[in-house]
């Protein structure tokens, strides 16, 4: 046995029963020897100190964790960064009801990077029967070093990256309804926020050492947007965030609005994702294709930094997060899980894409790919670690993401 | 040559002092008393000041994934059972089938000793308290006060129907049981208490409303007419304590004195619970009540919920439940290793799938290799005359009788009926084929006043077993009060019976130890003897000690009687 399981079994053996030995106390020295069995058992009846029963220090720190870090009440840790890139993240939550079926959360990230998310989110689950959620978010973000590298796919490379910088305040309003109580969704959301970018930090340069506004559409400036959006699909997946059979299609239709009229576009995203069981989940074979499509309002440019874009930990899961932007995007991913027991699953991993110019480019030609591997912890419903070893051919990437990528 | 018990140096052990209550191998009185064999376990100590607990989910299953999944059983011989190897009659345990004939009534109506639920109206007074399956606490038209639970939309039947079947198969098996119904609830005669309360997931309790009993019923299945099956299980009387444990005893009960690990009923779980598939064993599936009887405040033991039984546990995307601990190091190994090539049996095995009954299957179904959700300690410590006398208890069960059980589960479907029944019986064979030649079979050893020693043969009467070659008893006079056993002769027979020596005792109050062995080159164990005691009466001769294995690893039961090696 190795030093370590002879430690945890010790302490976990040690905590668990701490009184039974005390319960067991010997009989008194005096006591006359019985003369039935029954009075022999009567005898060490009456011997037994009783008192209440006290709970060890490991079974009360689990009681405390069962009952503070269940979801729905108290608090809670928050994985998410504040934008994609922004490296390991902590952050802490604190979940409270407003009413009877109503929550409060409040909750805080900082990452490694420094990228800072502080939000409250309000959700009214339970809406319409059952079938509806509403939920309003309001809050403040900030990331620094955020990466840029150029307009396209072929025409870009790692070395030619630049950091730029935002912070953003925003509020917003959704509401999920699944109307037949089946597999159909419909959502829609308006968003307000203000994008105040500027020059980046880091170890390389700031992308206002290298563009211009004139060459670089957006830069330097701090839109204000009203972002309306509304999805229609079919889902059939248990959760979106853990699913090994089911599927998703949908699509959605964003309108970025902007006061000023100068960086207005709409967007279209098309996805599909499909999870094919085979053995009774031994495996399970996960497929995503995904389309995004801006285009922008008369007279009116798209930022950069609002350009569809691939690369990250649930995208082209090889590359840099935001390595390829531009106004079309093309995602394809195949995973092939294997069940390792009820909480882990392993995969091998492939991701292909690209972005392009014009919509009609968007085809298999040119495609960068990547391949990998990847661990996941999860429950029934959730991923709450995804660990993934990526390989493109801009070298390693290691992805730790606190949800499912597809 | 005399031989002596050595029964001094464990003494100063405390732990075991719980042995000393009902095992004959420590005591430092006589070997026998003259109540031995005792029937009841005796609680005489007042438990008014037994405090209720709870126990945490969260804390159980850690302990029993992270710490009883990597134990070694210790080998220690059950501690609860008499001198004669058996489980007495006690508040967590009553023999029935195997100690009493058992009819297809009795076992039909199973506990059920009160009248049934009144189902013309319910009225409505708090959620339900344990299980997940989804129901509510009522009031039927008598005024009785009911758990009542349904069936989920995707499988009608099978979550009543397992429940209310379960419930007359381990009050058979002699543990106490909820008195358990099936009944029908009709929504449009129910009514709410005016003090009928449901806590929210803010935690606040609010009344009950009509929308909190249609959140309950848009998921179960309902009957044509618009009512609803459900399952109805009485309140338990006496103040309820929480669950019990199945490790340690518990500190505030002055009767409670053998550490649960070691009692024999809750051991043989491992056996019932692969044979009925109840893999959700945990804590919080039983109940203790305080209860009053003869006077004196006792805490009764329950295994209040045994619906996770048949394929029932296994919800539509699960095929590993009986087959897999929630978390088992050795098959998350293998499969990390392999990419999950290396298949576990549950992944192949082929079922045939009733909506009303589950994922439950015969063929494959191997005891040894069952598992339940998680394992308790009492499952680790399970030993091999455990499984044995478990085994017997489970043998009794004929196929009548079995079909007798599943029949209370009024399926609609004769199939699933018919499949159930034949499932159960053929993992009864498998429990039988698997435990009952593993160790010495040789039981109800009688010996009549002429000396005429007669016995059975547990396997070979069971047909899994072909008769040995012989069988052997060793003959020695007994010195209750010394311990001293002097060989008088040895005989032996080709049947299970033979005549004793001449020269055995006729005093009345004298002891004779026989040790009884059988060879057969099929089944080596059989050579190990179980060692029986009688006392001489003035009827004849009456069995008083009975062991079938030694109490430590590398004893063998002459041995541990001895207290030798």
């Amino acid at each position: 046995m190795s030093p370590a399981r002879a430690i945890t079994l010790a302490v976990l053996s040690l905590a668990a029963w701490p009184v039974s030995a005390a319960a067991q106390a010997p009989l008194p020295a005096q006591a006359p020897e019985p003369s039935t069995r029954a009075g022999q058992v009567e005898q060490a009846q009456a011997a037994k100190v009783t008192h209440p029963y006290q709970p060890g220090q490991v079974e009360r720190l689990l009681d405390l964790i069962e009952s503070t870090f269940i979801p729905g009440s108290g608090p809670h840790p928050f994985f998410r960064s504040a934008y994609s890139g922004g490296g390991f993240t902590l952050g802490a939550g604190y979940n409270q009801y407003v009413s009877l079926y109503n929550t409060l959360d409040t909750r805080g990230s900082y990452t490694f990077k420094g990228y800072k998310r502080i939000e409250s989110e309000f959700t009214a689950p339970g809406l319409f029967n059952g079938r509806g959620t509403f939920s309003a978010l309001g809050g403040w973000r900030e990331a620094t070093q955020v990466g840029f590298y150029g307009i396209g796919t072929a025409n870009t490379s790692n070395e030619a990256r630049v950091n730029y910088s935002f912070t953003q305040p925003y509020a917003s309003a959704q509401l999920d309804v699944r109307p037949t109580g089946g597999w159909w969704i419909v959502a829609g959301g308006l968003e307000v926020s203000q994008w105040n970018t500027g020059p980046g930090e880091g170890s390389v340069p700031s992308i206002d050492t290298v563009y211009t506004p004139q060459s670089l559409p957006g830069l330097g400036a701090e839109p204000v947007y009203y972002h309306t959006h509304a999805t229609i699909g079919l889902d059939s997946r248990l959760a979106p965030d853990y699913a090994r059979r089911g599927g998703f299609y949908g699509v959605t239709f964003h309108d970025y609005s902007h006061p000023d009229d100068v960086f207005g576009f709409n967007q279209m995203t098309y996805e599909a994702i499909q999870h094919i069981p085979i053995l009774r989940e031994t495996w399970v074979v996960s497929l995503r294709a995904r389309v995004e499509t801006a285009m922008q309002k008369d007279g009116q440019a798209i930022p950069y930094f609002m350009l569809p874009s691939l690369g990250g930990g649930s995208s082209l899961r090889g590359f840099s997060s935001w390595r390829f932007r531009d106004r079309n995007s093309l995602l394809l991913q195949v995973d092939w899980r294997a069940m390792v027991n009820r909480y882990i699953d392993i995969a091998l991993l492939y991701d292909a894409g690209k972005v392009t110019e014009h919509s009609g480019d968007l085809s298999l030609d040119g495609l960068k790919s990547d391949f990998g591997v990847g661990l996941r912890l999860h429950g029934p419903t959730t991923t709450p670690v995804r660990i993934d070893i990526m390989k493109g051919n801009e070298g390693f990437h290691i992805v730790f993401s606190s949800s499912a990528a597809f | 040559m005399p031989r002596v018990r050595i029964r001094s140096c464990l003494a100063a052990w405390p732990v075991l002092l719980g042995a000393l209550a009902l095992q004959p191998v420590f005591t430092t009185g006589p070997r026998f008393y003259a109540d031995d064999p005792l029937e009841r376990e005796p609680e005489s100590r007042d438990a008014s000041g037994v405090k209720p607990w709870n126990i945490g989910l969260m804390y159980e299953l850690a302990v029993n994934l992270a710490v009883n999944e990597r134990r070694e059983p210790s080998n220690t011989r059950a501690q609860n059972i008499n001198t004669i190897d058996e489980v007495p009659d006690s508040s967590w345990f009553t023999n029935r089938i195997g100690r009493m004939r058992v009819q297809a009534e009795n076992l039909a109506r199973g506990p059920n000793t009160g009248r049934p639920p009144a189902p013309e109206k319910w009225v409505i007074v708090r959620e339900k308290s344990a299980g997940a399956q989804p129901g509510f606490t009522a009031r039927d038209a008598n005024g009785d006060t009911w758990f009542v639970s349904f069936d989920e939309n995707e499988r009608p039947q099978a979550d009543t129907a397992a429940v209310v079947v379960a419930s007359k198969i381990f009050w058979a098996l002699g543990y106490n049981q909820v008195q358990t119904f099936l009944t029908t609830f009709d929504p449009s005669r129910a009514e709410f208490d005016p003090k009928a309360t449901i806590r929210r997931p803010s935690g606040k309790r609010t009344p009950w409303q009509r929308r909190d009993l249609d959140a309950v019923l848009k998921s179960v299945a309902r009957n044509p007419d618009g009512t609803y099956r459900a399952v109805a299980g009485r309140l338990i009387s006496g103040e309820i304590l929480g669950g019990f444990r199945y490790e340690g005893t518990r500190p505030d009960d002055p009767n409670d004195i053998v550490p649960h690990q070691h009692r024999r009923e809750l051991r043989a779980l491992r056996v019932f619970g692969a044979w009925t598939n109840l893999t959700d064993m945990k804590g919080g599936n039983t109940v203790d009540a305080l209860v009053s009887e003869n006077g004196r405040s006792i805490v009764k033991h329950y295994l209040q919920d045994v619906g996770s039984t048949f394929g029932t546990a296994n919800g539509p995307r699960d095929w590993d439940i009986g087959w897999e601990h929630f978390y088992q190091r050795n098959t998350t190994k293998r499969r990390l290793l392999s990419f999950g090539f290396a298949l576990s049996p549950w992944q192949t095995v082929p079922y045939s799938e009733y909506p009303s009954v589950g994922r439950f299957e015969g063929d494959r179904f191997d005891p040894r290799e069952w598992k339940p959700q998680t394992p308790t300690l009492a499952h680790v410590e399970m030993r091999a005359d455990d499984a044995f006398w478990a085994a017997r208890r489970v043998m009794a069960f004929s196929d009548d009788l079995i079909r007798a059980a599943v029949h209370t589960g009024e399926y609609s479907d004769a199939a699933a009926e018919a499949h159930l029944a034949t499932v159960i019986g053929k993992r009864r064979d498998a429990i039988g084929r698997t435990y009952l030649p593993a160790v010495n079979p040789i039981v109800e050893p009688r010996l009549t006043a002429a000396g005429a020693l007669s016995f059975q043969n547990a396997a070979v009467d069971a047909r899994f077993a072909e008769a040995p070659a012989t069988y052997l008893a060793a003959w020695s006079l007994f010195d209750n009060a010394t311990g001293v056993a002097k060989p008088i002769g040895e005989t032996k027979s080709a049947t299970p019976s033979m005549q004793g020596p001449a020269n055995l005792p006729r005093a009345e109050g004298a002891y004779i130890e026989v040790d009884l062995s059988a060879h057969s080159d099929a089944y080596p164990s059989w050579r190990e003897p179980i060692r029986t005691y009688f006392r001489r009466t003035a009827g004849g001769w009456t069995l008083v000690g009975l062991t079938r294995l030694p109490d430590q690893p590398g004893d063998t039961p002459a041995s541990a009687a001895r207290g030798q090696k």
